[in-house]
């Protein structure tokens, strides 16, 4: 399909300037591109409605992405997939390095010309638990070798946070990287004034952002992770858009929302915009607002917050074996006359796995309910003893969702 | 004539006869020499199903294995395996390898590799997510997996390529294998995929990269030591943004203005510096011995937290809030400051070997300058560091 679309003519000339005022500005084909945009890999009819602009994917290994993003109008941030360390990768290797960076060349050389192509993100978080700064050299070599070949499109690596240290590195290392790729969570509430104070004086993109990641969350005493309910979370996306990363019209070229999908990462719910199921949740109304200035006409039902026994989702929650419990949520129904609740039980999901490595997800298991309704859930605690997590789904009849879930310990 | 006389003598006439036919024959030229790839006795892993044994050949849901007869590369049939591991943790077929022998790769891991060749039924890859796993008699692992620079055509269709994986390419020392007895070859499968593989077998093979061992590292073992010499590795001083903080130039070395903007919502008013070009600073065979010092130039004593960061390790932060005791007034407004690295609470469980980062932030205080950053020999009580006769 890629080369079956023989768009050669329609390459998109990106790149970035200062406009008038002095600010950072992308340009796409001579006009002015704000970035709005999702780490997504499908959805895409949903994401355009919603007023999104462009698409990033964190390599080259599903060239039909670039092909339907484009069918879509949508651009693409696309990854060139540099193994970080802890992966296995030795940057004192020379063979393993010298390997990846060759048939990197050859993967640029193969997109370089896509029509839907926005920007190279070369690497992702290969900072994360680094400790061979050489990888540095590694982007760099590619940097270059894409400013050597491909003149239309800008340069960006993709760090997990910022620090002086990481400024200093990619700024002194990598002369040929035009643009900072930011994944933040809870560090972007001070990313834009960081990047002054570390010297980064080139812009950058707010490569993945949302919710305060599992990695920044609180834990119950058995290590449990704790996760906010689905409208706080949503609340917390609306805020973080509208006030840090619009603000910063000088220096910020655009954003990607993370997850517009599904994924794990220690819970099935934690940073998707959509449930495995495909439904979309709240975050993809706010993410509508956010884009566009308008809701949707029809809104997703809000779990605002959910308690255990009476308890709070932040604090522990203990239960004996075979005991009565009592789940309780609070919800906001907007235009929603009626909703569907689903409660599904689960064992706890411990991962040691970090940054975006791949997670398995746990299968539901069998619990005994004693009654429920739409805010309220009796059951019985499971028998065995051992970390759980209770999940309340809410849906209209269109589908839209919003989830919430509270990890208990059977002791 | 004696049996034995008549016998030597037809040697002499034989050998006198065939003499202009003879090979002129140096007795110093040496005898040809063998190689230890030649010498290896084990060079076929898989070349078909009959001869070679393999084990993770029975089917489960995450993979299907079949020996295919039809358009092998060699042999009367080659490997096809398809696998899923979305719902396995472990997908792996081994290679008995000359029915798990004792090999000695030793004499030959710099001068050969394992080749197979691996085709697709449809489409063109450029990598497939199998990896090769040398194993020991004590169950020791090292791996390797495909790189470009041995793949044939850079990519993987439907015609038969050739990969190598040279034994060199694998972590063996890194993970303790013991390459003088080495019992299998596992190839193990992540992902999804679905290949053919046929003639595996050890082949001459060069590999003439290196592995260096850089660690961006500075080591200091003795004091003095001057901190944040370059003004590129430093952070928090950009004008255009604040002018709260400023280089200053009162003391010989690096120096801070801090003059905060009390107007602002959220004060400028913290500022960094790498001790070594933010290279990890190995300190660790003096740190007991050590104390941070610097000068400040100020009307009155300021109030200043110090922090230190290390690259690594569980506790990554120490950090201490300055009060008169740690400075000694040296007149005329200016101020020695002497922080005792074994005053931080916590000191002992910071990985001293990989010092990232001195950072500080002025807490309350008017226009200060402070600069001229040390680490000296400390040998006092570091409650009361400024009570030593040494300083």
């Amino acid at each position: 399909m890629l080369y079956t679309l023989s768009t050669y003519s329609q390459v998109s000339k990106v790149e970035v300037t200062t406009n008038a005022l002095g600010n950072f500005e992308l340009k796409r084909n001579g006009v002015p591109y704000y970035i709005k945009g999702a780490g997504a890999k499908d959805h895409f009819d949903l994401l355009v409605k919603s007023g999104a602009n462009s698409i990033r994917i964190w390599s080259t290994n599903n060239n039909a992405l670039l092909d339907s993003a484009h069918h879509h109008g949508l651009t693409v941030s696309l990854g060139l997939h540099v193994r970080p360390e802890r992966s296995g990768m030795d940057y004192n290797d020379e063979y393993a390095v010298k390997g990846q960076i060759e048939y990197l060349k050859n993967e640029v050389l193969k997109y370089k010309d896509h029509p839907a192509l926005l920007v190279w993100g070369i690497g992702n978080e290969v900072d994360l638990r680094y400790s061979n700064f050489k990888v540095w050299e590694t982007i760099e070599i590619l940097a270059k070798f894409i400013k050597e070949v491909d003149p239309n499109h800008p340069t960006m690596t993709v760090i997990a946070g910022i620090d002086p240290s990481k400024a200093f590195y990619i700024k002194k290392y990598c002369p040929s990287i035009d643009i900072l790729g930011l994944n933040v969570y809870g560090s972007i509430e001070n990313a834009g004034a960081n990047l002054r104070k570390f010297n980064w004086d080139k812009p950058y993109i707010v490569s993945e952002w949302g919710v305060n990641g599992p990695f920044e969350a609180n834990t119950t005493s058995w290590k449990a992770k704790i996760e906010p309910p689905n409208g706080i979370k949503a609340d917390q996306r609306q805020r973080r858009y509208l006030e840090l990363i619009e603000k910063d019209k000088e220096r910020c070229l655009g954003s990607y929302c993370f997850l517009w999908g599904q994924k794990q990462e220690s819970t099935a719910t934690w940073h998707g915009m959509f449930l495995s199921n495909g439904n979309p949740t709240e975050a993809v109304d706010v993410m509508q607002y956010c884009w566009t200035g308008k809701w949707p006409q029809s809104r997703a039902p809000s779990i605002r917050n959910i308690s255990l026994n009476n308890l709070g989702w932040r604090k522990n929650h203990m239960l004996a074996p075979s005991a009565q419990s009592t789940l309780t949520i609070e919800l906001q129904k907007y235009n929603n006359k009626e909703v569907i609740v689903e409660y599904l039980l689960f064992p706890e999901a411990f991962s040691n796995k970090i940054g975006g490595d791949i997670q398995k997800s746990p299968d539901p298991i069998k619990f005994k309910i004693v009654k429920q309704s739409d805010t309220e859930l009796t059951f019985i605690s499971p028998k065995k003893k051992g970390a759980y997590r209770l999940f309340a789904y809410v849906k209209n009849y269109k589908g839209q969702s919003s989830v919430a879930n509270i990890p208990f310990l059977v002791e | 004539m004696k049996l034995t006389t008549q016998i030597a003598s037809v040697i002499l006439v034989c050998c006198t006869f065939s003499c202009d036919s003879m090979r002129e024959v140096s007795i110093y030229e040496p005898s040809k020499s063998i190689s230890a790839f030649e010498e290896f006795p084990y060079k076929t892993l898989f070349t078909n199903s009959e001869e070679n044994g393999i084990w993770g050949v029975k089917n489960n849901s995450c993979k299907e294995v079949s020996f295919e007869t039809t358009n092998n590369f060699t042999g009367k049939d080659h490997l096809h395996i398809k696998w899923d591991a979305s719902k396995c943790n472990y997908i792996a077929l081994g290679l008995k390898w000359s029915n798990y022998k004792g090999k000695n790769l030793k004499p030959i891991i710099k001068s050969t590799a394992i080749e197979l060749h691996v085709r697709i039924d449809s489409g063109a890859l450029s990598n497939v997510p199998m990896f090769f796993v040398l194993v020991d008699y004590a169950g020791n692992q090292c791996r390797a997996n495909i790189n470009y620079l041995n793949l044939e055509g850079g990519r993987i269709d439907t015609e038969w390529r050739r990969i190598r994986i040279p034994f060199h390419a694998f972590n063996y020392e890194k993970n303790g294998v013991n390459m003088g007895n080495i019992k299998e070859l596992r190839i193990e499968f992540q992902r999804k995929g679905d290949v053919h593989i046929d003639n595996i077998v050890i082949v001459p093979h060069e590999h003439n990269y290196k592995k260096t061992k850089e660690t961006f590292t500075k080591v200091f073992d003795s004091h003095p030591i001057q901190l944040g010499s370059g003004k590129e590795y430093w952070w928090g001083i950009n004008t255009k943004y604040s002018s709260s903080l400023q280089f200053g130039s009162s003391f010989k070395n690096e120096s801070v203005i801090i003059e905060l903007d009390k107007s602002k919502k959220v004060p400028w008013n913290t500022f960094g510096f790498s001790p070594f070009q933010w290279m990890r600073v190995d300190i660790s065979s003096i740190y007991m011995t050590s104390a941070l010092t610097f000068k400040l130039k100020s009307t009155e004593l300021p109030k200043i937290q110090t922090i230190l960061f290390s690259y690594k390790g569980k506790k990554r932060k120490l950090e201490k809030i300055l009060n008169e005791s740690y400075y000694v007034d040296k007149g005329n407004g200016i101020y020695q400051a002497y922080l005792p690295l074994k005053s931080l609470i916590g000191y002992n469980e910071f990985e001293w070997d990989a010092l990232k980062e001195i950072r500080f932030k002025m807490l309350k205080g008017t226009k200060v300058e402070i600069g001229d950053f040390q680490l000296i020999e400390f040998r006092g009580n570091p409650k009361k560091p400024t009570e030593w006769k040494g300083i």
